[in-house]
Order: C-alpha cells, then structure tokens, then sequence
C-alpha cells in the first residue's frame, strides 16, 4: 500500500508545553484512520499539522514522499471539515461548497454542475440556496464535508465532526462517513474523543495520551491486545490488576494463578493483567477460581454491570443473569480472557472500579503508592 | 401573559415611552413645521424657494465675479468635504483596524487606549490646536522652516477643512471597523486557506465581506457629523468654506428660526435616504448569496 | 507586527498623538504665543484658577453631567429592561428606531430640534426665559438615554432566562427576583452605560449650544466663546488637568479589570489541575 502521510519524529510545544513528543505515523492511500485519545492528548495538533495550519517545531512530515513542513494549507492537496463547521456566514450553502472552486476559478457552468453533484451527494440539492446559518446542525455539517470534498483532495481531514450532534444523528452520520469514504476512495484522517466510534467506523486506530503515540492498530487490535494500561482503560471497560508472570503461559494475580496464551515475559516479571467485564463468567462460589461479594448492580438494557469485590479489589463485570447485591459469588475466566501487558507509567492509574463505591479517594492514592513502590 | 406582568413591563417603559415622545418625536415634528411656516407661524413654502433659489455672487480666481446658487454649493461643498474625509478615513482606518485586530492581546489593549486618547480632548480644543499647528506662522511651518522647506500655506483651504475632519472623527472609522475583524472567527480564514485561498484571497473573499458591516458603520458615524459640522469649518477653514452645519448655524445665531428648520428638515431628510440605501447595498453585498 | 504595520501604526500615533502632546506642551509655556515655546511657566495653571467665569462652567459641566447621567441610566435601564421583554413585533421596532434616533442624527439636528420645541413652548405658556438649565438638562438626558441602553440590552440578552425564575423558585417575589438575579448581572452594562452618558454629556457641544439659556454656561460653551477671539494657553492648562484626570480614572479601571482578569485565569488554570 502506498504511504500517502509519514510523520518522522514530529514535536510540537505551545507555550512551553509539550503538546507532541516525537511522534512517528506513517498514513497509507485508501486508509480510514483515527486518532483516538482523550482532551489534550495532542490530536487535534496532529491534524493541524497535517492541514498546515501549525508548523512543527522539530522532525518532518512527508507528503507523498515530499517533505511539506512548511507548505501553506492552501498549496496542500488536505482539506479540513473543522469541528464547528467554519462555514462561511456570508454565503449561502451553494456558494460555501462553490468557495475553492471559484478560487481555481474554473468556468461558471463547470461549477454549477460540480456543486449540484456534490450537493445530491450529501442529500443537500433542495437546500443550495438557503442561508447556511439557517441550517440545522446536521446539515450544516453536510455541507462542510461537501466543501471539503469538492476539491478532490487525496486526504480529508476531520475534527471531531460530530461532536455537536445528538446521539441518533452520530450514527447516522458515522455510517455515513464511512459510505462516503468507501465510494470516493479518499484517505480520511478522523479525530475523536469517543472510543466507540472510533472502532466502528476505522480501518486504522491511533491511540494518544500526553502528546505520544500509544498504540497503532486495527480496531480488533486495540481492543483485543492493548499495549498498556492506559490504552486498555480508555478502549472499553477493563479491569486491570497487578500480576506476575511465573512463567510462559503461567500468569498470577488476585492471590491465584491462571492459565493464559501469553508468553516471553521473563520469570517472576511483574506485569499488569487485563480481564474485559464482559470476558467473565459468573458461576456459583463452588466452581469459581475467584469468589467474591456483589457491592452494586445496575440494569444496562442488554446486560447488568455488576461490581464485586474481590479481596479488596472491585472488578466490574458484564453479566445477561441477575445477581443480587451483598451475593457471594465465583467467577470463572478463560485463558484466551486474561491479556498480560508489561508494566507502564500508566500502571495503576487504571482499570479498578472503586469509583462506583464510596472509597474513592483512599484506593486511588493506595494505588498511587503501590505504582511508585 | 398575565395583565399583571403587562402592568410591570409598561410601568418600565412608559417613562421612556413618553420621555422619547416629548424630547424626540414632537421636537423633529416641530422642524417640519418650522421649516413650512413663516414668522407668524403661517404656511409657507418660501424657505424652500429661498433655499433653491438663492443667488450670490462669487470672486474667481482672475478677479471676474459669477452668479452661484448659494445654498445648493454650500450643500455640494458639504458633501464633497465630508464624501473626501470618510473616504480618508476609511483608507487609512482599514488597515489600521486590520492591523490592530491581529496584533497580540496586549498590543490590542494599549493601541486602543492610544486611538481614543485624542477623543479625551474637547472636540473645540482639539480643532484649535490643529489650528494653532497649520497656521501660516504655526508649528508645522517652523518645523518646516527648521529643515529648510518651504513654507505650505494650508490653513483657511479646504484640505486644512478635511484634515480637521478627519482627525476629529478618526477614531468612529476604526473602533467599528476593529470590533468586527476582532470577532472574526480564526477557524474561518484558516478554513479559507484550506479550501485554496493565499492570504490576499482569504483577505478578499471571507475577510472583506465579513467586515462589512463594520466598514458601514464606521462610515455612518464619519459621514453624519462631519457632513453637519460648523466648527471645524469656521476654524479651519479661516470662515471662508460655509458648510451646511454653518449656514443652518449662522441663521440660528441671526434668529432666523423658520429658515435654519428648513435646512436642518432636508439636511434630515437627505441622510435618511443615504442611510437607507448604504444598509440596502451592504445587505446585498454581505448577505446577497441567498436567494 | 511585521515591519511595515509597525511603521504605518506608527505614523496614524503620530498624526494622532502629536496636536495632544503639542497642547499640553504649550500649557507649560511661559508667553502667550501657542507656536513658539520661550519657557516653563505654572502661569497659565494660575491664571486659570484666577478666572472664576471658567470655573464656573466646569462646575455646571459636572453638575449637569451627574444629573444627566442618573436620570438617564434609571431610566434607561428600566427601559432595557422592558424592551426585553417586549413581544408584539411592532412595538419592537417602534422602540428600537427611537432608541437609534439620537445615535444617527446629526447633533445638530437633535439641538435645533429640541430649541424649536423649547422656543415654541416659552412664546405658548409665555415664559420669560425658555431656555435654561432644565431644558439642557432635557436635552443631555435624551441624547444619553440610548448609550445606557445600548450597553444594559446586550446584557439581559446574554443573561440566562433562569436566574430570575430560579430566584422565585427559591421563594422571591418578581421585584426581589429583579433585584438579587437580574440586576447583578446587569451590573457591569450599566456601570459602562453610566460612565458613557457622563462623558457624552461632559463633552458636548452642538446640542448644548441650542439649548443653553443665557444664565448658564457649560464649558463646551464657554470654551466656543472664547475660540471665537484669540485663545490663550489657559484652555490648554484646563484641557491638560481634564486629560490627566480621565488618564487616571482609565488607569484605575484599567488596573482593577486586569486584575479581576488575572484572578479568573488563575481560578481556571487552577481547576484545570484538580481535574
């Protein structure tokens, strides 16, 4: 596949702070990618970077194998569906769409015909001559991916595009997207803060924190094989526990040891342990490897999301049966449920459910404590 | 809505209802009824003749005299004088608004503070300290003196008129003009240079139309009082430039009232039509991509 | 700044600044000349606190600028108020055109307007003299009255409808809601609102000039009658001390906002950690 985007030890620092720290992504032709991480986690500067409306400060982004650092947007074969849409409020929808068409200045008819196509394309052609500030949310995100499309460009860049729309119109739109990206072929280079939609609409998942890279991959990738904490506890639910490997496919935690497929750890490593809530069968106290007391117990619709503690540690766990609280119960977990990570910054932070009890802070700072031991 | 809470709301109102009625309303209504009567408060249209028809006479330059229509050129010479400073104003304010709305925070707060200064001064004080610096004897002709340049004679011309103008009203051209590309949404120019614009063209396509409303208050508010003074003229201008703001002036002070109506009703009447069209042309400019 | 705004920002400071600072030169000089200055004198500072018919004018200045300025912020402000909740489309636009009136029509226009009325009324009911204090008074209200609310609609139109509710909620009547809820949010627009209307009012010339009564002199004026034979540098001494007061108050403000400015990124940046 050809790379179309390459970041080479990209750095960026706003006012002293570290926004990006030496991040390496290479962007390939065809390719539906997201950056996924939380608010401030430096994705939004990546794709500033990419749209050239920020320089980095150190390391090369190649375009199409040409490096590009300081090339302005409007010389960048990239357009940009911005997060409030940036739609022009002097124009109306025909004209917004119209906007890089006529900067080429191409011939009047020529336009005319590319808008009304783009227009029927995002389903717009009844409203081209309204006044964009009179559209509705949805619409006037249509009309800011038409803009962004009409030019051909061979990336298109989107910031959080649908963070202003209620929860039914998102997956409207997220099918959307991805029916758009399919048909026009074009890379897409997605920003989001929400996890689901990331691994439902991508083909690529880039997951950042604190201006790194912390994981790149396929959607079942990310979620099946976190690299470490932090990528485990922002992708789904997870509970993350303290363990030590005593050797290949031997692993111990919660004062047991289980079986797993992980191997090539050293003897005695301490590792951290990711078990997904829905991974877990609830099975009675007799026939569990773990046991312990049900503290909570709330209805989801599909399933119920229960908190057990178990030695001091609340797990969550996703369950179709209903238990009741202050029920003694046993858990039962599969080998191919257990994923080993090794040991991160991240350790500790993450992954234990005592927020849903009153313990809050007191468990939180232990786990500090035991992170720095 | 209940008639207890109409009774409130009217309670609030009513006293600028009525205050604005009495001090604003009948007030204008007695200028067209001034500007049609005669002294024994008879109607008349002989104002409005005399305004249309009154002849004086002129010395050219070559010493020969020639018949002019007085009030008709003291209305053509207002609205050259003041056409001439906004249109200054206006080009020398853009850029400075431009200037000042992409200049750092801080920047911004001292340059505004800096441009209202002069607006601290008495307007009367200020003209004649311009006065005292364009005279043939004044500052600008020592410095001059000082760098071997021959003297300029400028007060008592109509460019010492204009300059006064727009010196005195400046500040009404920038602040609005500033205030609207201050608003201005940065992700909007950067989505203009995305979609292929270079800065002359983010510049005239999204920049430009966008502060239009601003330019057209900013007009507004230059036009008005320079087109009505009757200061700056008779300092300045040595008494020899009569503006409309100086005849209308001049008839109050001789207590022609009927007379001094009449030219404040069509001075009136003539802005009324310059402001409605200016709103239109700019509503069709800023806002003519809708149907 | 690139070079080349920095230069033409420049040279606008200059043509805008220069008459300022020539003027509050010359008030130190020591002759009468207002082109060549021949020395540092307090003269003209001396001279003018020895000219009680300036002094005077300044004091009616400022007590006619006060009482202008309150009646017109009461006023305006209930008025805000109740243009606000105006509904019917009519009335809105009836209020709306009368409120812009004053800011669109040349002074000279509203002063003529108003002396025509004024001179009319006086030769009706046969008053000696028809223009006076009170009707100048008149007349700087209803050219203040739309700065006030121009600054207090803004206001209540960004202010969250729920606060007042949210009071009476809470168990205040309508007027206590008002009190408590609205109007300190309102607070800041009419502060500003005020300090506009004193100055407009501090300033003006053309509408005081038609409805001044013979008695009383505001400064504007007095300074009009003077220009009109040679000035000597005892205007620019007044001018200078009226600058240097308004310099300080700015000052003041100025200071107390960046500090109320520094407080509330400190709060923020604050937060920002404990999350």
């Amino acid at each position: 596949m050809k790379k179309i985007f390459e970041l080479r030890n990209v750095s960026k620092s706003f006012d002293g702070e570290t926004v990006l720290d030496h991040i390496n992504l290479d962007i390939y032709d065809n390719e539906f990618l997201t950056l996924l991480g939380p608010s401030g986690c430096g994705k939004t500067t990546t794709l500033r970077l990419l749209g050239g409306f920020d320089q980095p400060d150190a390391g090369d982004i190649l375009f199409m194998g040409e490096r590009i650092n300081d090339l302005p947007p409007h010389k960048r074969n990239v357009n940009t569906v911005f997060q409030k849409y940036a739609l022009f409020p002097h124009l109306n929808v025909f004209e917004n769409v119209a906007f890089p068409l006529r900067e080429r200045r191409e011939p009047k008819a020529e336009i005319a015909k590319k808008v009304e196509n783009m227009l029927s394309l995002v389903m717009l052609s009844n409203l081209a001559h309204r006044r964009v500030t009179s559209l509705s949310g949805g619409q006037q995100q249509r009309v800011a991916i038409a803009r962004a499309l009409i030019g051909h460009p061979k990336v298109l860049l989107l910031d959080e595009p649908l963070g202003a729309l209620d929860r039914k119109l998102r997956k409207d739109m997220q099918a959307e997207l991805k029916k758009i990206q399919q048909a026009t072929g074009i890379t897409f280079v997605f920003v989001t803060h929400d996890q689901e939609e990331a691994l439902s609409m991508s083909d690529t998942v880039v997951v950042m924190s604190e201006g790194k890279i912390q994981q790149i991959g396929s959607p079942m990738d990310v979620y099946n094989e976190p690299k470490n904490a932090f990528v485990a506890d922002f992708i789904g639910e997870s509970n993350i526990l303290d363990g030590v490997m005593l050797d290949d496919y031997r692993v111990r935690f919660s004062g047991q040891t289980f079986q797993c497929l992980d191997a090539g750890f050293d003897t005695r490593e301490a590792v951290d342990v990711v078990v997904r809530p829905e991974d877990v069968d609830v099975v009675p106290v007799e026939r569990g490897q773990l046991c312990g007391v049900v503290t909570s117990v709330t209805f989801m619709g599909v399933h119920y999301e229960i908190i057990v503690d178990i030695g001091g540690f609340k797990w969550m766990l996703q369950t179709t049966d209903f238990v009741a609280v202050d029920e003694r119960i046993g858990l039962y977990i599969e080998p191919d449920a257990i994923h080993i990570m090794k040991k991160s910054r991240y350790s500790g932070l993450y992954g234990d459910y005592s927020s849903f009890s009153n313990e809050l802070d007191e468990l939180s700072d232990d786990a500090d404590g035991e992170a720095e031991a | 809505m209940s008639r207890r809470k109409h009774g409130a709301q009217w309670a609030l109102l009513s006293p600028y209802g009525v205050w604005s009625v009495i001090f604003l309303v009948v007030p204008l209504a007695f200028v067209a009824y001034y500007a049609f009567t005669d002294n024994g408060f008879a109607f008349t249209t002989e104002n409005l003749t005399r305004f249309f028809t009154a002849k004086s006479s002129v010395t050219n330059a070559d010493g020969s005299t020639r018949e002019v229509y007085t009030y008709l050129l003291i209305c053509l010479r207002s609205l050259k004088l003041a056409a001439i400073s906004t249109v200054i104003c206006l080009l020398l304010g853009y850029p400075l608004a431009y200037i000042m709305a992409r200049a750092h925070a801080r920047t911004q707060r001292m340059l505004l503070t800096l441009i209202m200064i002069p607006m601290w001064m008495n307007f009367l004080i200020r003209t004649y300290a311009w006065m005292t610096i364009l005279q043939d004897t004044g500052i600008l002709n020592g410095f001059l003196g000082a760098l071997h340049i021959s003297p300029v004679h400028i007060i008592g011309t109509e460019g010492a008129v204009v300059i006064g103008m727009v010196y005195d009203y400046f500040p009404y051209m920038v602040l609005p003009i500033y205030s609207g590309l201050a608003k201005l949404d940065v992700k909007l120019l950067e989505a203009a240079r995305d979609l292929g614009c270079n800065s002359a063209g983010v510049l005239r396509r999204v920049i430009f139309p966008l502060s239009l409303p601003g330019v057209l208050s900013g007009v507004t508010m230059v036009l008005i009082p320079s087109i009505s003074t009757f200061y700056i003229s008779q300092k300045l201008g040595n008494g020899k430039f009569f503006l409309i703001g100086d005849a209308i002036e001049g008839q109050y002070t001789a207590n022609n009232l009927h007379f001094a109506a009449l030219m404040a009703f069509l001075l009136m009447l003539a802005l009324l039509l310059c402001m409605a069209l200016m709103k239109r042309l700019t509503n069709r400019l800023v806002y003519g991509g809708g149907a | 700044m690139k070079t080349t705004s920095k230069v033409y920002t420049a040279i606008i400071l200059v043509f805008l600044l220069a008459p300022i600072a020539i003027l509050l030169v010359f008030s130190f000089n020591d002759s009468k000349s207002l082109s060549v200055f021949s020395g540092f004198s307090l003269r003209w500072y001396r001279e003018l606190f020895q000219d009680e018919a300036t002094l005077r004018s300044v004091k009616n200045t400022v007590v006619l600028a006060v009482s202008a300025m309150a009646i017109s912020t009461v006023m305006g402000t209930a008025a805000a108020v109740g243009m606000h909740r105006l509904r019917g489309r009519w009335m809105q636009r009836a209020f709306d055109t009368v409120t812009d009136l004053p800011m669109t029509n040349p002074d000279i226009i509203t002063g003529i307007s108003l002396m025509l009325m004024f001179v009319f009324a006086g030769r009706l009911f046969g008053w000696q003299r028809s223009l006076s204090f009170w009707t100048m008074l008149a007349a700087h209200v209803t050219f203040c009255l739309p700065y006030v609310i121009l600054q207090v609609l803004p206001r209540l139109r960004q202010m969250d409808p729920a606060l007042p509710e949210a009071a009476m909620d809470l168990g205040c009547t309508p007027f206590r809601a008002f009190c408590k809820a609205t109007l300190p949010e309102l607070a800041p627009g009419i502060l500003t609102g005020a300090i506009m209307a004193f100055s407009m009012s501090l300033d003006d010339f053309v509408i005081s000039y038609f409805t001044a009564g013979n008695g009383f002199q505001t400064l504007p004026i007095r300074i009009y009658s003077m220009t009109k034979k040679t000035v000597t540098p005892k205007m620019y001494a007044l001018s200078t001390i009226i600058f240097f007061v308004i310099l300080a108050l700015l000052l003041v403000s100025n200071l107390t906002d960046e500090d109320a400015a520094q407080k509330r990124t400190k709060r923020k940046s604050n937060t920002k950690k404990e999350h």
